[in-house]
């Protein structure tokens, strides 16, 4: 271990190092968000500092187990991003619900820390080390309301079948050593280039494939996703439903766009699948839900699906589809995470249910949340000029590019769009209810939210707007970011 | 010429308007109402002004702005004017202060969310109209689609919610594909220019290429049907006008106004301004389904508007058969035919405008529709009465008023492609004359309705705002109808531009093959 390795290192040590710092201030001032808050905040900012700076060159750590790129800069200042907003939006739900800020605010924190490591990862076992440090904390978090049945239900499922998918996982990744005798993921690329399909190098294929599919809820690997996010506290869903995911797809980045590159011929065929199925399924059935958490869980689902088009654009060796797919990540984030933090802006009074009928009339009572909870829905439909439709545009280019290369990407492309209309159908509906239907309580008056809820539904709204309209803002970092993926170091 | 972005002003004076209105106290609707209606005016005049300094003897396009905004893809912020443009600009900022104006008496609640829609929508109508660029065009079509939505849900009459979805799903489908058709062809362009995104969403560029057949083939003729699908469900085109009925029925009237006046043109103009001259071949192939599909229109539109019961419905209805004469002309490819193609668009806006703001008027006082309530409207509301009189002439295509002018070139311009489908549509012209004035008999003429009798004082003719909203609306018929001209000689340029590119493949490949239409 040199100076430099720990150079490298650096935002994933402060990181690590915010989480404990968060709970050394929670016991020198139990129980009191303020301090707390405060830590995280200016940790936070730290952290991305650190990631700018150590960002500006590309180096590897502990030959080669850890890389900086452009890549890694890109995702962590996503991931910081999310944190940042889960945590503008939460302390006011926990408070009123009896939980603890402070140990929230650790345990996010150290799942980030799992998310930049993910992010990082140049070897097969760091990037397993990432996932599980990016996972665990999740499980916590989904059960957080430890009082709350569903909350409970919800984080055992998640648990029981995260920790089974992580296991085949690495059922796969063990394939992978044994078949190249490295689990350095350049080393991995290497040594696969020249190599046939055997039984074994299948296998290792479908386990890893299962595996990733579990952790971004492809269909039909979802089933623990809407039970997960419905059961969960609100915030929690918000981050789970953009933070593991976007940490999944890293790591997918990481693995089949780098380590596994060169059988993209083998697995393509296989993501083209997923691509279909899960946005296609996830619209479906989220055409029927009542509760607008559950219907979100489904549409993240789609989403996931969309993504993947992306990668599998990217398969059929467009570059584009890999930018698409980063561009759509940071657009999903925060599309999804303003429109959680108005649901848990709604149900910061205990007691009120995310379903629809809590929305209806809602624009006499919350005139503003209304309007700003639209744009959400506009562009998690992907109607422009919003962060939503660029995405999705990006991703259509990429999937039309390619289409060159394998034409069933020019189906999927219009499956596409055609799920887009049909996710218009159940976005619109909770927008029915918001303006054209009529409070089923007159008494329910407006709530006062905190500033720090409106600042992070302001940063919100501003992103989603800013992705659309100014799409070259990001164009940039997305493009050198897509560029580090095929990049040998 | 003065050194202001016109067309950029015209465009978004309205959204500035929005966010004022946003900005008016919601304990102030009258505030909220006046505003909009300033702003409103104001595109009105900038658009005036606009028509003013275009001259038809320059070159295509003049206020052109391009500002680079995309440029990974070569995307521009590019806005510009033709004859047709300014002409279908016209009549969106004229339709939208009318409807504003209309809106003042019957929206009494949420008036100000109301306004901002309203001008948010006349933004992306007239971006649409002005757009120079495949992906701006298409971002300004998808944002009319939001404000409608809201117009139809929120102030709608009992089925809102249902109409307001068929309505957004319908269109939504079409446009989406229409994206995958632009993104198709922006990446056939950049494909015959390696590796280079530079006009590769510029309509100039792009029409050139085309006009070049560089858009042949299957893929032409998979990418015209995906624009078409689009332009055909907002036109709409049999059989993909089931929303209409539904969303004009519902909507309340100055959002029935807008829809007919200016959300339909959209459609027909996006025929003429991109499906035509980007796809010639496939255009060319095409056309004879689209011909036959425009008289199923014609026909089916004045049959079941024939037997409608409510009011309302058979405006909406005649709309379809109306709209069928705009992409016939469109589509027979001879310059009487597009001439008169555009002519029935501004009419229709006009005329159907006009009509619906009529059915509201009576339905503000009634609160019903049917047809068969009504009776011996002439001599308790005369005024009203002869309103109606005179638009109900003018939509059946009384020589002298505008409505005639737009069929009659449409008819000769198909009858030298195919005199087979000219016959088929004149006759069909019988039908129209057929159910508007059998209405209007039924409406106006005879003994006051006990209905009608029942409502005593509260049948009062028309109030001095309504006459406002409805004059200019008839001054126009009068003069169009006299003095064609006016338009014919703005848009004969755009004409012969959009038809060039087809007559030329047409030439080379025979005429529209009609097998036994002609």
């Amino acid at each position: 271990m040199t100076f430099n390795d720990i150079v490298s290192l650096a935002p994933f040590i402060a990181a690590v190092l915010l989480s404990a710092a968060i709970l050394v201030v929670d016991i020198v001032f139990p129980g009191r968000r303020g301090p707390a808050l405060v830590t995280t905040f200016l940790g936070l900012g730290l952290v991305a500092v650190l990631v700018a700076i150590t960002g500006q060159t590309a180096s590897t750590a502990f030959g080669g187990a850890y890389k900086v790129d452009d890549l890694t800069t890109f995702l962590d200042l996503l991931f910081i991003a999310i944190v940042a907003l889960t945590m503008a939006f939460a302390p006011d739900y926990l408070e009123e619900r009896g939980l603890p800020v402070p140990e929230f605010a650790a345990t996010i924190v150290f799942a980030m820390s799992g998310a930049m490591l993910l992010a990082a990862s140049g070897d097969l076992l760091v990037l397993f080390l990432g996932l599980e440090l990016m996972v665990l904390p999740g499980y916590v978090l989904a059960g957080y309301h430890k009082t709350d049945g569903y909350s409970t239900e919800g984080a055992v499922k998640y648990f029981l079948l995260g920790s089974f998918s992580s296991a085949i996982f690495l059922f796969g990744l063990a394939f992978m050593w044994g078949l190249t005798g490295t689990t350095n993921i350049d080393g991995v690329r290497e040594a696969l280039g020249s190599m046939p399909l055997s039984p074994g190098l299948g296998m290792g294929l479908a386990m890893l494939t299962t595996g990733v599919a579990f952790k971004i809820a492809a269909v039909p690997f979802h089933y623990w996703t809407p039970d997960a996010y419905q059961g969960s506290p609100t915030p929690v869903t918000g981050y789970l439903s953009v933070g593991p995911k976007v940490g999944a797809f890293a790591l997918i980045i990481r693995l089949f766009g780098q380590g596994l590159v060169d059988l993209a011929i083998d697995w393509n065929a296989v993501i083209m699948i997923l691509a279909a199925l899960t946005m296609t399924l996830g619209n479906l059935v989220a055409l029927t839900q009542d509760n607008v958490k559950r219907m979100l869980a489904y549409s993240s689902i789609a989403h996931t699906g969309y993504m993947l088009v992306g990668l599998a654009a990217f398969g059929a060796g467009q570059i584009r589809g890999m930018e698409g797919l980063l561009y759509y990540g940071a657009a999903y984030a925060f599309m999804n995470l303003g429109a959680f933090a108005v649901i848990a802006a709604l149900q910061r009074r205990a007691g009120v249910t995310s379903n629809l009928s809590t929305f209806a009339g809602l624009v006499r009572r919350e005139p503003v949340l209304t309007w700003l909870m639209f744009l959400f829905l506009l562009s998690l439909t992907g109607i422009p000029p919003t962060a939503g439709f660029y995405g999705k545009f990006l991703i259509i280019v990429a999937a039309v590019d390619a289409g060159g290369v394998n034409s069933w990407l020019y189906v999927l492309a219009v499956l596409t769009v055609v799920n887009a209309a049909i996710a218009a159908f159940y976005y619109l509906r909770v927008a029915v209810y918001m303006f054209m239907r009529d409070p089923a309580d007159e008494a329910a008056t407006g709530m006062r939210h905190g500033g720090l809820v409106w600042t992070g539904l302001g940063v919100s709204t501003v992103m989603t707007l800013a992705l659309g309209l100014f799409p070259g803002l990001l164009l940039g970092l997305v493009g050198s970011a897509a560029a580090a993926v095929l990049l040998l170091q | 010429m003065t050194g202001l972005p016109l067309v950029t002003l015209v465009t978004f004076l309205p959204a500035i308007g929005a966010l004022v209105v946003a900005a008016t106290p919601t304990s102030r609707p009258n505030l909220a109402r006046y505003v909009a209606l300033g702003f409103a005016l104001a595109a009105w005049i900038v658009s005036l002004v606009l028509l003013a300094g275009f001259s038809p003897a320059g070159p295509a396009f003049q206020y052109e702005e391009s500002v680079a905004w995309i440029p990974a893809f070569g995307i521009n912020y590019a806005v510009g004017v033709d004859g047709l443009a300014i002409v279908l600009v016209v009549l969106t900022t004229t339709l939208t202060w009318i409807s504003i104006l209309a809106s003042f008496s019957p929206i009494q609640h949420r008036v100000k969310e109301y306004m901002v829609s309203f001008l948010v929508l006349e933004v992306g109508m007239t971006g649409v109209f002005v757009a120079r660029d495949l992906f701006l065009f298409y971002i300004f079509w998808e944002i009319v689609l939001v404000p409608m939505y809201l117009i139809i849900g929120i102030w709608g009459g009992k089925n809102r919610i249902y109409a307001t979805i068929k309505f957004v799903l319908y269109t939504l489908v079409g446009s989406l594909l229409m994206l995958v058709a632009i993104l198709a062809t922006a990446f056939t362009y950049q494909n015959a220019h390696p590796g280079d995104w530079t006009n590769a969403f510029d309509v100039a560029s792009l029409t050139t290429a085309g006009a070049a057949g560089m858009f042949g083939g299957t893929f032409g003729f998979l990418a015209f049907g995906a624009f078409f699908l689009a332009f055909a469900i907002k036109v709409p085109m049999f059989p993909f006008h089931t929303w209409l009925p539904d969303a004009h029925v519902e909507a309340p009237t100055a959002g029935s106004v807008i829809l007919a006046g200016v959300l339909l043109k959209l459609g027909g103009y996006g025929f003429i301004r991109f499906a035509l001259p980007l796809f010639p071949e496939a255009a060319h192939t095409w056309a004879p389904a689209i011909i036959v599909l425009s008289l199923i229109a014609i026909i089916y539109g004045a049959i079941v508007a024939l037997v409608q019961p409510d009011l309302k419905k058979l405006v909406a209805y005649s709309s379809v058969s109306h709209m069928g004469f705009v992409t016939l002309g469109i589509f027979v490819f001879q310059e009487q035919g597009m001439q008169g193609a555009i002519l029935q668009m501004v009419n229709h806006g006009l005329i159907t405008g006009a009509l619906f703001l009529l059915v509201g008027v009576i339905y503000e006082r009634t609160h019903d529709r049917t047809i068969a309530k009504m009776g011996g409207l002439g001599k308790a509301v005369p005024v009203y009465a002869a309103a109606l009189g005179f638009f109900v002439f003018a939509s059946v295509g009384l020589p002298g008023l505008s409505g005639f002018v737009g069929e009659f070139l449409t008819l000769l311009g198909t009858f030298v492609a195919s005199p087979a489908a000219a016959v088929v549509a004149t006759f069909v012209m019988i039908f129209a004359a057929g159910y508007l004035l059998w209405m209007l008999q039924r409406v106006a003429f005879g003994e006051l309705s006990d209905f009608l009798k029942g409502l005593g004082s509260h049948l009062t003719d028309m109030k001095p705002v309504e006459a406002l909203t409805l004059v200019p609306l008839g001054v126009l018929v009068v003069v169009f109808g006299l003095w064609p001209g006016l338009i014919l000689d703005l848009v004969s340029g755009s004409v012969g531009a959009a038809l060039a590119p087809v007559q030329a493949f047409a030439e080379s490949a025979g005429p529209i093959a009609l097998g036994l239409w002609r």
